[in-house]
């Protein structure tokens, strides 16, 4: 066995392992670099020869066991870390979600328009003396000629084989692409504005069709502007990602790109009455929410803990049975919940013979989405507590009996304390998972009742991440800039409860 | 590191490259135009498609179907120069926010090709003066009548509930009409429509009226006087669409609003396509229903994988012509947007159906105005919040269209620069 662990076997096995491992980083890191990620594709290449000198020197033991941890943390916590402090701070949303270069390159191509006339072609492509050339058909004049990209060439009518749609398909000194040739050539033609008359030219719209068509903006890139071809009007960039007019803000051209707006997004939590509006009511309810949460899920998952830490008859069948709702995908669980608490066919209103519209009236959808995340989570409180009281000791306790305290007070004095200062992290955790528990808003209530016809944004159980899901993705726009900054905000609020929180327990002294 | 360190490493680094070498993606072949499209549509793509193999000489086909149009439209947001398809089947209201972000390109149809189609349809693609690929089928919705509780069709909405009073006891009614296809926003438009609220208003040379909207007055007193009994629904008309389809199946529900999508379940059990649009206030009016199409929208992709050309063409050879649109319809049964298609022989009485219905009472689905939300919601949310407010909270039905009117009428003045 020893073999596999020291001596040459084992060299020859790490070197292989290493070297799979690193040709795949170096394939994600090319692919990365391909497709202009650089930052990717440089964390990539560094990954791979920091795994290569880890493992294959000396360089440090403890970090053979901690480099996969490290590199993890930094690919998928503190990168997207950055990434969205990095994006607050950006006009980042749709029709600005390319790059600068990239809009450029669009917005030449849409500035080739269609000629007022709507005059088409049909036409054949192919060489004209070696150079890219269409063979085009005016049929309804019976007209015919060769265009390239830098002259027109009339060809007469019996100059020409016509097929059966009377599309000229051969003509001197023309030599027609094969199908075969059709696919190679396509980037190539598709780029080229084949002569026509005066300011206008013909764009391929495919293989056998040509309009004419006109440049309608010019880029210049010495001033960084477009011109208006038609009109003349000069479109600048202002600053925002998008080519504005100068005296018409809202005159922009698109798409526009990722521009740097520093603080703005977080300037329009403020100043945006859509967000700031139903901001203060969305965070109290948000407060409540996840501290109602965990306190009933704690409550009740430890009661259930301490009823069944006693031996009692078929304890295994009831510890199962209490498992189950945790076992079972909590999407699952509050679609079936959200179908229970339907106000005509629900379970819940067919149970009980009452006719409550559960989402409609806002105290009760509050009810429904803590009750349904009592269900989803007094199963983990269950599990967590049982546990802990195993690890209290029993001896504690019998003194406790043995010197008059009664069971209530037993618990009081001493089970709960204890119980507390283990589990506090745990509920602190709980505490900001449900802070941000988007998934259980969004399926059950989606953030409702609200009243739309009033123009409310928020809706009554509308915590803040489903809030400002609805603010960033909500409208068919995205504002992923805006949404990065309250994503922001939301991390700093939780964090700063949970440091408190856990300040206040002592518990970090406590693992000190 | 020794000598012997330097060797493994060197050995090491001639591994991986070699490996990374053999393993490296290569770039994607030119000769192949990738579409994308959604679970219902893709599969019958790709038999449309392989029943020829010149639609584009030179190129290959690739259709990438997605689970659900949710999933395609994620993974075109995500999409990329290297992993973005040429072409993509989507819904119109796409259309702007995709173009607007640069995933779309202009594509412009030759005169043969525009007369192929309705010019409203185009305008269903068409994101500011641009027009971004080809209709390729129609959805909408219609009325069907269920000939187990009724004998003929209606001639008015006061019609259907005089018929759903005089039956809701004897027949054990669940509503008179409900909205089986389509939800409480799109489908139910032919409802606000045939009580007097349209979304945006026509002149009568087919152009949008700005700053005019439906009148709140007129359509809240038909509703209090159709849909109400005092403060609280009468019952006719359901504020949800849950339950409909297989109340109407039932034979508990006499007319039901269906999609053109689902047609096939009806018949299978033995319902005929006594399609119409549903009647409104007055004999011979209609309710208008939204008619939209789904486009082959050609991507910004395609000229980066220099397809530009060969997908160009796959749209109009394939996508926009009579055969292409009917090779695909027969399998997808929905309503062919072509005009050749529409009216090919191998085209069933359903999907016949509902192009005379939408002929008779179809209005574009226009998504400028549609998504806009500068009125303070959306049409999709504003609408069902109506029959909310009225139907289940009791609020009163003038009132609250009045805010609706105020919301419709801000959002397509709005819009209007977006057309």
């Amino acid at each position: 066995m020893t073999y596999l662990i020291r001596g040459k076997l084992a060299l020859l096995l790490k070197i292989i392992v290493v070297g799979l491992l690193s040709a795949v980083l170096l394939m994600l890191a090319q692919s990365a670099f391909a497709q202009h990620e650089y930052i990717i594709s440089a964390f990539l290449a560094l990954t791979m020869l920091a795994l290569a000198l880890t493992y294959l020197t000396k360089v440090s033991i403890p970090l053979k066991f901690f480099i996969p941890g490290i590199l993890l943390l930094i690919a998928f916590v503190i990168g997207p870390i950055l990434y969205t402090v990095t994006m607050s701070g950006f006009n980042y949303k749709t029709g600005n979600l390319v790059s600068k270069e990239e809009a450029i390159i669009q917005i030449k191509a849409r500035a080739v328009e269609a000629a007022p006339s709507g005059i088409s072609f049909d036409l054949k492509l192919g060489k004209y003396k070696g150079q890219e050339a269409i063979l085009v058909s005016d049929i309804a004049n019976l007209k015919y000629f060769v265009s390239t990209a830098d002259s027109r060439i009339p060809v007469a009518a019996n100059d020409v084989t016509l097929n059966e749609y009377g599309v000229a398909i051969t003509a001197p000194d023309f030599i027609a692409l094969t199908d075969a040739e059709l696919a190679g050539a396509d980037k190539s033609y598709s780029n080229v504005n084949f002569v026509y008359e005066g300011i206008y030219f013909i764009s391929l719209e495919g293989f056998d069709a040509g309009i004419v068509s006109q440049q309608s903006l010019e880029y210049i890139a010495d001033k960084d502007q477009f011109k208006n071809l038609i009109n003349g009007s000069v479109y600048s960039d202002n600053g925002r990602g998008n080519y504005a007019l100068p005296d018409d803000k809202t005159a922009i051209l698109e798409p526009g790109w990722r521009a740097p707006i520093w603080f703005e997004n977080y300037t329009k939590i403020l100043t945006d009455p859509r967000v700031r509006g139903p901001l203060v009511r969305v965070f109290i309810w948000t407060v409540v929410f996840a501290l109602l949460t965990v306190l009933t899920t704690f409550a009740l998952g430890l009661l259930l803990a301490l009823a069944l830490n006693k031996p009692i008859h078929g304890r295994r069948i009831y510890r199962s049975i209490l498992v189950l709702p945790y076992a079972m995908p909590s999407v699952m669980s509050i679609l079936i919940w959200g179908g229970m608490f339907n106000t005509e066919f629900g379970a819940i209103n067919t149970l009980f013979g009452t006719h409550i519209a559960w989402f409609s009236d806002p105290n009760f959808a509050r009810v429904a989405v803590i009750l349904v995340n009592l269900w989803l989570g007094f199963p983990y409180f269950y599990l967590i507590s049982s546990g802990s009281l195993q690890a209290i000791p029993s001896e504690l306790l019998e003194a406790a009996a043995i010197d008059g305290a009664n069971p209530r007070q037993i618990f009081r004095k001493i089970t709960l304390p204890l119980l507390l200062q283990i589990l506090s992290p745990l509920l602190i955790a709980s505490f900001a998972f449900n802070f941000n528990n988007f998934n259980l808003i969004y399926l059950l209530t989606g953030g409702g009742p609200r009243n739309e016809l009033d123009g409310q944004i928020a809706g009554a159980t509308d915590i803040l991440i489903s809030y400002t899901y609805k603010i960033a993705f909500g409208t068919g726009t995205q504002d992923l800039g805006l949404a990065s900054a309250i994503s922001l905000i939301i991390f700093v609020l939780v964090a700063s409860i949970s440091l408190y929180g856990l300040r206040k327990s002592k518990v970090l002294e406590t693992f000190a | 590191m020794n000598i012997k360190r330097f060797g493994f490493a060197g050995v090491f680094a001639a591994f991986a490259l070699a490996f990374s070498t053999l393993v490296a993606p290569s770039a994607s072949a030119s000769t192949e135009i990738v579409v994308w499209a959604d679970e219902s549509r893709g599969p019958n793509l790709v038999k449309a498609l392989a029943q020829k193999t010149d639609w584009v000489p030179g190129y290959t086909i690739k259709v990438v179907t997605f689970s659900g149009f949710d999933a395609l439209k994620a993974a075109l947001d995500l999409a990329t120069d290297s992993s973005g398809p040429d072409i993509v089947v989507g819904a119109n209201d796409w259309v702007p926010a995709f173009a607007k972000s640069g995933k779309l390109a202009p594509y412009v149809p030759t005169a043969s090709v525009k007369a192929r189609f309705n010019p409203t349809q185009f305008l269903d693609l068409t994101y500011k003066g641009k027009l971004y690929g080809v209709p390729v089928d129609v959805n909408n919705v219609a009325m069907i009548y269920n000939t187990k509780l009724v004998s003929s069709a209606p001639s008015t909405f006061g019609d259907m509930v005089s018929t759903y009073k005089s039956l809701k006891a004897s027949k054990g009614l669940k509503a008179g009409l409900c909205i089986a296809g389509g939800g409480m926003s799109w489908g139910a438009h032919s409802v606000f429509s045939a009580l007097g609220a349209d979304a945006y208003q026509f002149n009568s040379r087919g152009g949008i009226v700005y700053g005019r909207t439906f009148s709140a007055t007129v359509f809240g007193q038909n509703v209090r006087k159709y849909l109400m009994d005092g403060k609280k629904s009468n019952g006719f008309f359901p504020a949800t669409d849950t339950g409909c389809k297989d109340n109407f199946l039932a034979g508990t529900v006499p007319y039901a609003v269906i999609g053109n999508w689902e047609w096939a379940d009806y018949v299978a059990k033995g319902f005929t396509m006594n399609l119409m649009p549903v009647p409104g206030v007055a004999s011979g009016t209609y309710g208008h229903m939204f008619g939209s199409v789904s486009g082959a929208l050609l991507t910004s992709f395609a000229a980066k994988h220099g397809t530009e050309a060969g997908a160009k063409s796959l749209l109009t050879n394939f996508f926009a012509s009579t055969d292409g649109q009917v090779r695909y319809q027969n399998l997808e049964k929905r309503p062919p947007a072509e005009k050749g298609a529409q009216t090919d022989s191998s085209v069933s009485a359903a999907q016949r159906g509902f192009g005379s219905a939408a002929s008779l009472a179809g209005i574009p689905q226009i998504g400028a105005f549609l998504n806009n939300n500068k009125g303070g919601a959306s049409y999709w949310d504003s609408a069902p919040a109506y029959w909310t407010a009225v139907l289940i909270d009791g609020k009163d039905a003038v009132k609250e269209a009045s805010k609706l009117a105020a919301i419709w009428r801000v959002n397509v003045e709005a819009g209007k620069g977006d057309l």
